[in-house]
């Protein structure tokens, strides 16, 4: 039983809930969007995100624009914002936010591991990093020739060192080992930031829970329909999902045997939360299944300001910009190829 | 003027000189105009490709879909073209393209020029005055070809999208399929220059021996 919050959090957590809060309130409105969508140039785009919190980030970039840029330079405000965040944090609201890098910090190592096998220069993996994933000793990942090296020579001193049990082996690493270190570093990431979510207890626990499990069953999801048509088989597809979710574990033993997007289709309409999901979708189509599923996570994600006085909130405010961010790239992408009709195919209003 | 009137008339007059100048005529707008379709059509391939490619990226994120996971190892190239010049024909020198799609080392049994029946789907319907019986001929027996070679080619095409990832996204996949449908049509529209150049040529000869006559 939790509601005792009130009366604690704001001794340690008072002024970062303010902040973010206010963070929120800068988030682009429908308004905002229905003009970047009326944009015909990225010059455009960039005079119209100068009235936003965005402006002084865009201000100096030269022209012609690049998609790449506006994305980049976006992504920098929330990491600014993030950085004073978790500098002004205490424990354990510190140790929370450090959790929700822990993702982009599994993608950076895959990046830089991917790059070094196809002969890519380091120099040049490492600007294409995530900054939230960023670690001192990443560009030593490129030295490694298999998933012990890697453990050894560079993650057994980062936060990563821990989900890495599950994946060491001595084989070299490929493609194929390369996606299952990090589907199998997601996996063990998203189930021991579950745990932490859980002890902390209270509304942090209640809130995060809803939101973790919906990001593991929608990965299940994700992996099913990925690997359909692939050499990956049931049992290592399994080993992939998450033991948590709705969908553990009579969902994930339905999922793991499908073998096209209707027989997904038909597991997941079993589910309740799900069903208005797939209800949006014809049948054998998948192209919509990203958008409504960021639809449904972004309504969650809105939800967890209705309550206060807990770390919810941090983990709703980093992904909701992130979507933000994904509308930029999608709406100047849609620009930049002159396909405006299709601009709303992904975009996803926050309010 | 000479009035030849040893040369034998059809009847609506025209002589058999006459009737071969026409058709010459007829065959070079017949290729200009396939010309021309083809390329409105690569061009709206290409632009839902690149469409698609962003759709991908937009899914699976910007670090999964970048140009630093391009694989710059030496490695055999997965399609490959051949050249060769029309013999036994009347217009005999005019080169001719010919795809050879997913011939890896590895797999010795190259696919010759077939189109999938899926690709059937992405192009549009192409107008081919007097020869359209021999073009359905030739797509319903490439379309045979291409179901029996379905999965070494699903196998080729998965090993050239693995540089982003196994499990990457549908719309990535629907990308591929775009740009590889876009690189058929490419073939098409040089073998449909070296139709039509040819043409204009025959074309041309025609007009100047009339000159002379005259």
């Amino acid at each position: 039983m939790y509601g005792f919050e009130a009366m604690t959090f704001n001794i340690h957590g008072g002024y970062l809930e303010a902040i973010v809060r206010g963070h929120r309130a800068g988030l682009l409105t429908a308004a905002d969007y229905n003009n970047l969508c009326q944009c015909e140039t990225l010059d455009d785009i960039k005079m119209h995100l100068s009235a936003t919190e965005y402006g002084p980030y865009l201000q100096n970039e030269p022209s012609p624009l690049h998609t790449t840029t506006i994305v980049e330079k976006c992504t920098l405000k929330l990491v600014d914002e993030y950085k004073h965040m978790l500098c002004q944090a205490t424990e354990p609201l510190s140790t929370f936010l450090e959790y929700i890098t822990y993702g982009h910090m599994i993608d950076n190592v895959v990046l830089i591991v991917t790059g070094t096998l196809h002969e890519r220069d380091v120099q040049e993996l490492l600007e294409k990093c995530h900054p939230l994933g960023m670690f001192d000793s990443i560009a030593t990942l490129a030295v490694a020739q298999n998933m012990r090296e890697l453990y050894r020579l560079v993650l057994v001193d980062t936060p990563l060192a821990p989900y890495f049990s599950e994946c060491i082996t001595s084989e070299d690493l490929d493609d194929m080992n390369i996606e299952i270190m990090r589907n199998t570093l997601y996996k063990a990431y998203l189930e021991d930031f579950y745990k932490f979510c859980q002890k902390l207890g209270g509304a942090t626990a209640e809130i995060m829970s809803d939101l973790l499990a919906f990001e593991a069953d929608r990965r299940a999801v994700n992996i099913t329909i990925n690997s359909i048509g692939t050499e990956l088989t049931r049992d290592d597809r399994r080993k992939l999902y998450s033991n948590f979710g709705l969908l553990y574990p009579y969902g994930h033993e339905e999922l793991a045997v499908c073998e096209d997007i209707d027989q997904v289709r038909a597991v997941m309409e079993k589910y309740p939360p799900y069903q208005s999901i797939f209800s949006k979708l014809s049948y054998g189509e998948s192209q919509m299944l990203d958008k409504a599923f960021y639809e449904e996570e972004v309504k969650r994600l809105c939800l967890a300001f209705e309550q206060q006085f807990h770390y919810g909130v941090f983990f709703a405010y980093m992904r909701l910009r992130e979507q933000e961010i994904r509308n930029l790239m999608w709406i100047s992408e849609c620009v930049a190829q002159n396909q405006k009709s299709r601009v709303h195919d992904s975009v996803v209003f926050i309010f | 003027m000479v009035v030849d009137h040893e040369t034998p008339r059809l009847e609506n007059g025209q002589t058999d000189k006459e009737v071969e100048e026409n058709a010459n005529v007829l065959q070079f707008m017949d290729s200009m105009d396939a010309y021309l379709t083809l390329i409105h059509s690569l061009s709206s391939t290409l632009r839902r490709g690149w469409l698609e490619l962003a759709s991908a990226r937009h899914s699976m994120g910007a670090s999964r879909v970048n140009t630093v996971l391009l694989d710059h190892t030496s490695h055999p190239a997965a399609t490959s073209l051949l050249v060769t010049q029309d013999e036994g024909k009347v217009d005999s020198g005019k080169p001719h393209f010919t795809l050879c799609k997913w011939a890896s080392s590895s797999n010795e049994n190259s696919l010759l020029g077939e189109k999938q029946s899926s690709q059937d789907k992405l192009h549009p319907q192409l107008r081919h005055r007097g020869s359209t019986e021999l073009y359905e001929e030739k797509t319903s027996s490439e379309n045979k070809a291409s179901r029996e070679v379905d999965d070494p080619v699903q196998k080729e095409r998965s090993k050239s999208l693995s540089m982003f990832g196994t499990l990457v996204s549908p719309k990535l996949r629907a990308a591929q399929l775009s740009f590889e449908a876009a690189l058929e049509t490419l073939v098409e529209i040089a073998n449909m220059r070296s139709e039509m150049l040819c043409a204009f040529d025959q074309v041309n000869m025609k007009l100047e021996g009339r000159k002379d006559e005259k």
